[in-house]
């Protein structure tokens, strides 16, 4: 049986989706224009054929869009997040759209730093307040690249994000409060993290699919001169939050990548925490 | 009894898909804020392209009272007559 891999990516032209059957076979690119909007997220939902796509239009807002023949067209769902009125922050971008467990059920990270859910694939949205509304979002402070929630990672059961990460900046060595381990009020509402000294912000993070456990977290710099535990990791590359001696690397020389790549056994090991990133720059 | 002003309002072509295809919707309104007030029951999905959350005109959209922009007269608050024509006029950019 083929693989089939699709590959979404959303750029400022359009979003595109190309597909491999094979290892053998070349991409293909299912993809076209949506009139010039920037797309910044593009996610499929696993339980419907459904990509959906945020747009970030400068003009007249952020829209959630849909498309339900893998790319080729897409259609702005009924309603996008919004703040509530009385809230006083508005929204600035929405930088990541998670497909959930339940078939029409969507999550949704925005800047400044917030989630919504929608169970009824975007045609309306909820605001979680959990972590949208945390004791300390208000004094959330912003990396380069603004206040957002970047990546929303789903451990696997209904209805329970397990991490959020925000692109903020923490001060230098200190503890920071991660908040929403799980949002939910029967569970843990915060873990702490060590934040290292020397390290950069992230755009993205993943979990390994067969460890749980364990996430990912793209680097883009600051931690070749790190002397801390691990000793120096990637300055460009990939981090993992429970063995840095797994990192990945990005070789200098050009764009191959270096796969130190994890056994399983690893997943058993003892989780050593999240270890978010500062800019050194 | 006091009759509020009619005017119409004026959409651009990009936001018609907002407004069944309507270039102009009449409404009554005694200010641009009246105005949007009612755009935001009437046309929900319209009046989120023109305004954010907090209520701010969004940043490159402008709004016109006949050939005056509300920035050079009272901003929201500019006052409306009966047959006066509220524009949205979105900013044109480039480079």
């Amino acid at each position: 049986m083929a693989e089939r891999v699709v590959l979404s990516i959303g750029t400022k032209k359009a979003p595109s989706s190309p597909k491999r059957r094979s290892r053998a076979a070349s991409s293909i690119f299912a993809g076209r224009t949506d009139g010039g909007r920037g797309l910044q997220h593009v996610d499929r939902h696993a339980g419907k054929p459904s990509v959906y796509a945020s747009s970030c239009n400068a003009f007249f807002g952020m829209k959630i869009l849909k498309s339900t023949d893998m790319g080729k067209t897409f259609k702005e769902t009924k309603a996008a997040p919004a703040f509530p009125k009385d809230d006083g922050r508005a929204l600035a971008n929405i930088w990541s759209i998670e497909p959930g467990p339940g078939k029409k059920e969507l999550w949704c990270g925005v800047e400044p730093a917030a989630l919504f859910r929608s169970d009824n694939g975007g045609d309306s949205w909820e605001m979680v307040p959990g972590i949208s509304n945390h004791e300390h979002a208000r004094q959330w402070q912003p990396g380069n690249g603004g206040l957002c929630m970047h990546t929303i990672v789903r451990d696997g059961e209904p209805r329970a994000p397990r991490h959020l990460d925000r692109r903020s900046l923490p001060e230098r060595g200190r503890r920071r409060h991660v908040p929403a381990r799980r949002i939910r009020a029967s569970a843990p509402a915060s873990r702490r993290i060590r934040i290292p000294s020397s390290a950069s912000a992230c755009t993205r993070s993943s979990r390994h699919e067969d460890a749980p456990g364990r996430l990912y977290m793209q680097n883009h710099g600051g931690w070749a001169n790190w002397d801390g535990p691990g000793g120096p990791r990637p300055d460009i590359g990939v981090l993992r939050s429970d063995d840095p001696r797994q990192d990945l690397a990005v070789d200098r020389q050009g764009a191959a990548v270096r796969l130190r790549l994890p056994d399983r056994r690893a997943s058993a090991r003892p989780r050593h925490g999240l270890r978010a990133c500062r800019s050194s720059r | 009894m006091t009759h509020e002003p009619q005017v119409r309002v004026h959409v651009p072509g990009v936001l018609r898909a907002y407004s069944q295809g309507a270039a102009e919707l009449a409404i009554t309104a005694a200010s641009v804020r009246a105005a949007l007030e009612q755009l935001e029951r009437d046309h929900p999905s319209l009046y989120r392209n023109v305004c954010d959350e907090t209520g701010t005109v969004r940043r490159h959209v402008n709004l016109f009272v006949n050939t005056s922009h509300i920035r050079d007269r009272e901003g929201l608050d500019t006052a409306l007559s009966t047959g006066d024509v509220v524009i949205i006029l979105p900013a044109i950019s480039g480079g």
